[in-house]
């Protein structure tokens, strides 16, 4: 799913998904299987799993392009 | 009507209600769902932001947090004496957040939340909310307050909240020789074969998806399944604000009072 950032909870049942992000794509990025991470991060139900397993975290890419060149000027404010 | 709890633990429930209809299952398990109160952010004041996420996608993230919640403190803001539209400090929460990148790439976590009130706080302080470029900044208020799902999903206590008939399957032992076809359909694994006979193994597993019935080579088939309409398996999943224990009585407790409520007015009607 090609969302922003990863979603706060699993767009079927409401369950908290966006906490476990982090340590699910280090482990993947690491070479371990993803249905592995996934049993042991505790997360079960299906719909739950695709929300990690499908997931392209998009900021990191757009994050690219609002990188401010030159000096940072603090608001008037 | 009999409880027997097959888990339980903070976060998430199994067990059987026995004897009672349909209708009363479906009750507790509507009101666990949209009308058991929790905290959850619901006004954000943004002073600034920098990031690549619009103010209203940032409030959205913020709001969907399931909040650790003090049921005996708080109030709904519509039941609170205080008829403000801000608030008083028994019907919301005030909580800020002010995370600034000053010199790489930074991840604002729900752990960078902080309330006045620190009972009140999310319920894991993992989840990202945004991303921050060095330079970029996100400075904002939040009210945190009671609500219900039916108002808003992000109020609901309970992910996943549902019940299944108890499956009752018989064997017909005289005429089942064993042939093994509906074990290999069962896509539960609930049936086994021993000393050539049919035998259930895993009764709780079954979703009565009649797979086995269809398979048997049998006429009539040997083998029967059925859903008992008295007998409910429940699973109850929190997200964290309450332990499902007391989303289930809070559950109850509301429900006996729309009957009381209910038998009040029939009374009054004479
Ligand atoms: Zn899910
Ligand atoms: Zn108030």
């Amino acid at each position: 799913m090609v969302e922003f950032i990863i979603p706060v909870r699993c767009f079927t049942c409401g369950a908290v998904i966006g906490d476990k992000w982090e340590e699910f794509s280090r482990r993947v990025k690491a070479g371990e299987d993803p249905g592995k991470v996934l049993d042991e991060l505790g997360v079960k139900k299906y719909c739950c799993r695709r929300m990690l397993l499908s997931h392209v975290e998009v900021i990191d890419e757009i994050l690219e392009f609002s990188k401010f060149k030159g000096e940072i000027k603090k608001e008037p404010w | 009507m009999e409880i027997k709890i097959l888990e339980l633990t903070e976060n998430k429930a199994k067990f059987i209600l026995s004897d009672v209809t349909p209708a009363f299952a479906n009750a507790l398990r509507r009101i666990a769902i949209s009308e058991v109160p929790s905290m959850a952010i619901d006004d954000v004041f943004v002073y600034e932001n920098t990031s690549v996420l619009t103010d209203e996608m940032i409030a959205h993230r913020l709001g969907l947090i399931p909040l650790k919640t003090d049921l005996d403190s708080y109030v709904l803001p519509e039941k609170c004496s205080c008829k403000s539209e801000m608030g008083c400090n028994r019907c919301r929460v005030i909580g800020s957040l002010n995370v600034e990148a000053e010199d790489g790439r930074k991840t604002v976590y729900s752990g960078d939340l902080k309330f006045e009130d620190p009972e009140v706080k999310p319920v894991t302080d993992k989840i990202p909310i945004v991303k921050l470029e060095a330079g970029q900044r996100l400075k904002l208020e939040v009210h945190a307050k009671l609500g219900t799902g039916k108002q808003h999903a992000k109020w609901q206590p309970v992910s996943t909240c549902a019940y299944k008939y108890m499956p009752t399957i018989e064997v017909n032992k005289r005429v089942c020789d064993g042939c093994g076809r509906c074990v290999e359909a069962c896509p539960k694994k609930v049936l086994n074969v021993e000393k050539e006979k049919v035998v259930v193994v895993d009764l709780l597993s079954c979703t009565l998806c009649m797979e086995c019935v269809k398979v048997c080579p049998k006429e009539p088939p040997a083998i029967k399944v059925k859903g008992d309409d008295k007998t409910f398996i429940f699973t109850v999943e929190s997200t964290g604000c309450l332990p499902v224990k007391r989303i289930l009585v809070e559950a109850a407790k509301i429900l006996k009072d729309k009957g009381e409520e209910l038998s009040r007015q029939i009374k009054e009607l004479g």
